[in-house]
């Protein structure tokens, strides 16, 4: 596509290609010497810290002894169960707001208002979000008041306050918060849905169904993935926020996360030696985690 | 509005042979305008919360009822809130400011400059967006404070930068495709240098994407408690989110400050997002449809 | 210990902010003392402390600051990595200032040792819990775990005496609840927000009445595994009080339990003197101090002990200054404003002006009980992790005393054998 002439002398078109690559790597250079500075180098140095006792100061080498120590925790396992369940929350997390944004493309009257209303809880601390949670999940909180409120006395719950419940109403909070980013981004990629494609297809005689299912859902295939790519981050860094906030990882260990678990790990009992290898067992998680998600968005190109 | 699929002679006419098209249409309209009352209901539930609990007194709060304006006007006796939001807007304007003087050019580069291995870096950089902070806390931790950078701001706008950087080289890389060769090519030939295309050619067009990128980097940031926390040594300049941890932690908490307070740490993000809806919409809608 | 875990109370903070300011103008050198306090009496304390130390040593001020609870530790460990700490530092004593030695100066040979013998349970400050060896902090006060209860709902249920031991404990319950009465009210009031409440009141006296003092020994060496069959029971026991309704059904989520008890809506509460000042000015003269009565026989131990204090920090250039203000916490002016702050002055031979204070000190001077120190600064920090997380359901009756005490003996397997051996202790 150069604009030079065909018989221009091969030199030209070769210091051309070579500018080109040139001023890549020059602007790319500063980004990913960021990146590896400040993520890549750290990530090394867990590898290392991870076969020490390190206390913060001083790093004593003791092999392999803290990782087999680790994959005897029983904390460890429940912590990763925990994640596993909680990535459970993310078709829900994506398929709500996929709802709203639908019955919000139809164009109700005030429907901008109600889109900057759906929007306003993202920009709530996720600290403040867990409180307000904890408060409304608690034994004598908000939700029980609904309940006997409605008369459903008999089915008032206590979900922070049993292990096998706490997970769920962290999950519940979870989706709320993603409820606000997702509905507008899938609203965006609806409102750049051509109308006459969708009329086409009514006028062949396809029902509402059909037409969300071969013509919608796959217009709005990368506004989902890239829905999936920021929920799933959020999932593993800021839900950190609301588990110190609302639950304390608790009750037991019921809500602990590995993201929690090495914070507890390194901070609170001073082994970052052990912290050092959760943070590495995270990092592979989500390291596989992002690239299953760039082989969907890739091989949509 | 909805298309013309009725015929448009009888527009008024409610008669049984309309009525199965226009009648439950109307039905439908306002049964979804109370769904998403509903809906909205739910979102502002927070809110309500917030508002509701700051205005009372502490000993109000614990009795369940009651109103008062007494904990937003001791609020900044409590902490020094002006000043934490005051150290929140400049860490988050750093770190905005760096990523994108980081991430522009690499944007830049990953989708249109292609070089040896471009693309395998790009998936490397990538995949780094998911990386938690949790991770690589520690490690972090001692590294800078090595390098003697915990004194004021530095090191935590550097780790929130190199934390944005991935997820913003990612989106602006994706919205740079759509940008057409032969605007660039033309760039070179009339003289102007890579840099040059960059600044004058290709940033202009990328005001959305920017916008995108600034709206929720800066909701990210803002929020942020972690690095605001360890990476900020000096008391003086912490930002509003660890002031409201502080509150937070206490036996002596007084929940209608904090929430007082933390009403005060939501309205900036709000304000950025209602300044940027407009170009927000098409900063996705552009970047992602082509 | 971590019965704090909490942040500046608006007294501290707004002294913080007048302190910065004044000082500034007259002084000399500048300390930096951090603290962590949410107590109004610990927070008061230490700022009529600061201040009557500045008004003795005019060149001297000391600017404090707060720090949030939760991650007070952390924060004040990465401070030391990076060098940017403060010069003094509220310290909780036993296995918390032997983590942190590292970081803290030895008060030997830096305070007159004539004034250091004037405070009591030097021991628990000291390397290996030997006094002879100096200590790292200077206790602030002496504190118990306890139990309060409300005279006036014991004598409504017939109940004459205090119980001392589980079948009188048992007993008074079943009497309250027949009367309509809560008997015992748990909850984190006085805890961050997200945790649940702190079992280590509870389970101090718990091994109390399993093990005697000489014994605790072998719970930290594991002479004694935590998953004895002693241990089992009076968790097993502990738990029926929630079984049997003798508690709130919400224990792991209530938030009120401060404010129920001081409403009379609950009989009795396990907490500790920090909040003594507190009940005293609510409930003035129908609060009184019993000790809970985990125990087969008679229970003949309380938990007495100096949970924490100030100490320097190796970082700081002004140590000599810092000593001063240490020494100057060994004197009877001091003694008097702690005491007035609502707190037990750990300087022997003063006096409490609290009744109630004063009824917990007879427990040890005229009833010759055991002072034991507070388990969870006498215990390794890793274990103690893993039963903050695990005790709270035990009572709550969702995880078995046994899977409970199994983890934290899970916990102690992991730690490096340098921190398993008791040998150097001396009592």
């Amino acid at each position: 596509m150069a604009t030079v002439s065909v018989n221009a002398p091969k030199a030209r078109r070769l210091t051309l290609k070579r500018r080109r690559q040139l001023a890549g790597v020059v602007f790319a250079l500063p980004a990913i010497a960021l990146v590896i500075g400040f993520i890549g180098i750290p990530i090394g140095q867990d590898v290392y810290y991870s076969f020490t006792q390190w206390d913060g100061q001083t790093a004593t080498w003791v092999g392999v002894s803290t990782w087999t120590q680790a994959f005897h925790n029983p904390n460890l396992w429940t912590a990763l169960r925990n994640n596993a369940l909680l990535l459970l929350s993310v078709p829900f997390a994506l398929g709500l707001p996929l709802c709203i944004a639908v019955l919000l493309h139809q164009r109700v009257a005030g429907w901008r208002i109600f889109r900057t209303i759906y929007f306003l809880p993202t920009a709530i601390s996720w600290v403040v979000l867990g409180l307000v949670a904890e408060r409304f999940f608690a034994f004598q909180g908000t939700l029980n008041s609904i309940i006997h409120a409605l008369g459903f006395s008999h089915f008032s719950t206590n979900l922070l306050g049993y292990q096998s419940e706490a997970l769920l109403a962290l999950g519940i909070t979870f989706i709320f918060t993603m409820i606000g980013t997702n509905t507008m981004l899938f609203l965006t990629g609806l409102a750049t849905l051509d109308p006459s494609l969708e009329e086409a297809a009514r006028i062949d005689g396809a029902g509402r169904w059909r037409i969300f299912r071969n013509i919608t859902l796959p217009h709005l295939s990368r506004f989902i993935q890239l829905a999936f790519v920021m929920t799933v981050i959020a999932l593993f860094s800021a839900l950190f926020s609301l588990i110190f906030v609302m639950t304390g990882g608790g009750p037991g260990y019921a809500t602990t996360t590995v993201e929690y678990l090495i914070y507890q790990t390194g901070f609170n009992q001073g082994d970052f030696g052990t912290a050092a290898l959760y943070g590495l067992i995270l990092f592979v998680i989500t390291g596989v985690v992002g690239i299953v998600q760039l082989r969907l968005i890739g091989s949509s190109e | 509005m909805t298309t013309a699929s009725t015929p448009p002679k009888e527009p008024e006419d409610p008669r049984p042979s309309m009525g199965p098209v226009q009648r439950p249409r109307k039905l439908g309209r306002w049964m979804l305008f109370v769904v998403m009352m509903i809906v909205a209901v739910i979102m502002l539930y927070p809110f309500w919360v917030m508002i509701y609990t700051s205005l009372k007194s502490e000993a109000q709060f614990l009795a369940g009822s009651g109103f008062s304006w007494i904990s937003w006007s001791s609020l900044t006796s409590v902490i020094p809130i002006g000043q934490e939001v005051l150290s929140s807007t400049i860490v988050c304007a750093a770190s905005i400011l760096l990523i994108l003087i980081v991430g522009l050019p690499a944007g830049f580069a990953f989708s249109k400059l292609r070089f040896r291995l471009s693309t395998g870096i790009f998936l490397v950089m990538v995949s780094a967006m998911m990386v938690p902070l949790q991770a690589i806390l520690m490690t972090e931790y001692v590294n800078v404070s090595r390098l003697h950078l915990t004194g004021g701001y530095t090191a935590a706008v550097l780790v929130y930068a190199a934390l944005g950087t991935p997820f913003s080289v990612f989106l602006f890389s994706t919205y740079f495709r759509g940008v057409p060769d032969e605007l660039i090519e033309a760039g070179i030939v009339d003289g102007l240098g890579y840099v040059g295309v960059l600044w004058r050619l290709v940033v202009p067009i990328a005001l959305p994407a920017i916008a995108t990128v600034t709206v929720l980097q800066f909701i990210q940031i803002w929020d942020d408690l972690l690095v605001g926390l360890f990476f900020i040594q000096n008391t003086s300049d912490r930002p509003i989110t660890v002031g409201l941890a502080v509150l937070a932690a206490g036996r002596t908490t007084s929940i209608p400050e904090l929430m007082a307070g933390s009403i005060i740490s939501a309205l900036p993000a709000m304000l950025v997002y209602v300044g940027f809806q407009r170009y927000l919409v098409k900063g996705l809608t552009m970047g992602i449809d082509r | 210990m971590r019965s704090f875990g909490a942040v500046a109370a608006t007294l501290v903070l707004a002294g913080t902010f007048f302190a910065t300011g004044p000082a500034s103008a007259s002084a000399k050198t500048t300390l930096t003392l951090w603290q962590n306090y949410g107590t109004e009496q610990n927070a008061v304390a230490t700022t009529n402390l600061v201040k009557a130390f500045e008004k003795l040593n005019p060149n001297i001020s000391i600017k404090i600051v707060a720090q949030p609870g939760t991650s007070y530790f952390n924060l004040l460990q990465t401070s030391a990595i990076s060098g940017t700490g403060p010069d003094l530092a509220v310290m909780w004593t036993g296995v918390y200032d032997l983590k942190y030695a590292n970081d803290l100066v030895n008060l030997k040979g830096n305070v007159p040792a004539a004034d250091l013998a004037k405070m009591e349970g030097l021991q628990w400050e000291a390397p290996n819990f030997n006094a002879s060896k100096g200590a790292y902090v200077m206790p602030l006060e002496t504190q118990f775990y306890i139990g309060f209860y409300n005279k006036a709902l014991f004598k409504k249920a017939g109940i004459t005496s205090v119980p001392t031991d589980w079948s009188q404990l048992l007993a008074d319950c079943k009497a309250l609840k027949a009367k309509g009465i809560q008997p015992i009210v748990y909850g984190n009031g006085g805890q961050a927000i997200s945790t649940e409440f702190y079992p280590w009141y509870d389970m101090s006296y718990l091994m109390i009445g399993a093990h005697s003092l000489t014994s605790w020994k072998g719970l930290y060496d594991g002479s004694i595994p935590w998953t004895s069959s002693a241990n089992v029971t009076q968790l097993k026991d502990w738990a029926t009080l929630e079984k049997d309704g003798y508690t709130n059904s919400d224990v792991l989520t209530n938030t009120a339990n401060i404010t129920q008890f001081e409403k009379g809506k609950a009989a009795m509460m396990v907490d500790g003197t920090w909040d003594t000042a507190q009940y005293t000015k609510t409930m003035g003269t129908n609060v009184a101090a019993f000790v809970p009565p985990y125990s087969v026989t008679p229970i003949k131990g309380v938990v007495e002990y100096p949970g924490d204090g100030f100490s320097v920090m190796k970082n700081s250039k002004y140590q000599k200054d810092d000593f001063k203000f240490l020494d100057f916490l060994t004197t009877t002016k001091a003694g008097n404003i702690i005491n007035a702050a609502g707190l037990i002055p750990d300087i022997s031979g003063l006096k409490t002006s609290n009744p109630v204070n004063q009824e917990m000190l007879n427990f040890v001077t005229v009833n010759h009980m055991t002072p034991y120190p507070m388990m969870d600064n006498y215990i390794q920090v890793n274990v103690g992790n893993a039963a903050d997380s695990e005790l709270p359901s035990v009572l709550a009756g969702q995880t078995t005393p046994l899977a409970a005490l199994k983890n934290m003996a899970s916990a102690w397997e992991q730690l490096p054998a340098s921190l398993k051996s008791s040998t150097k202790f001396s009592g």
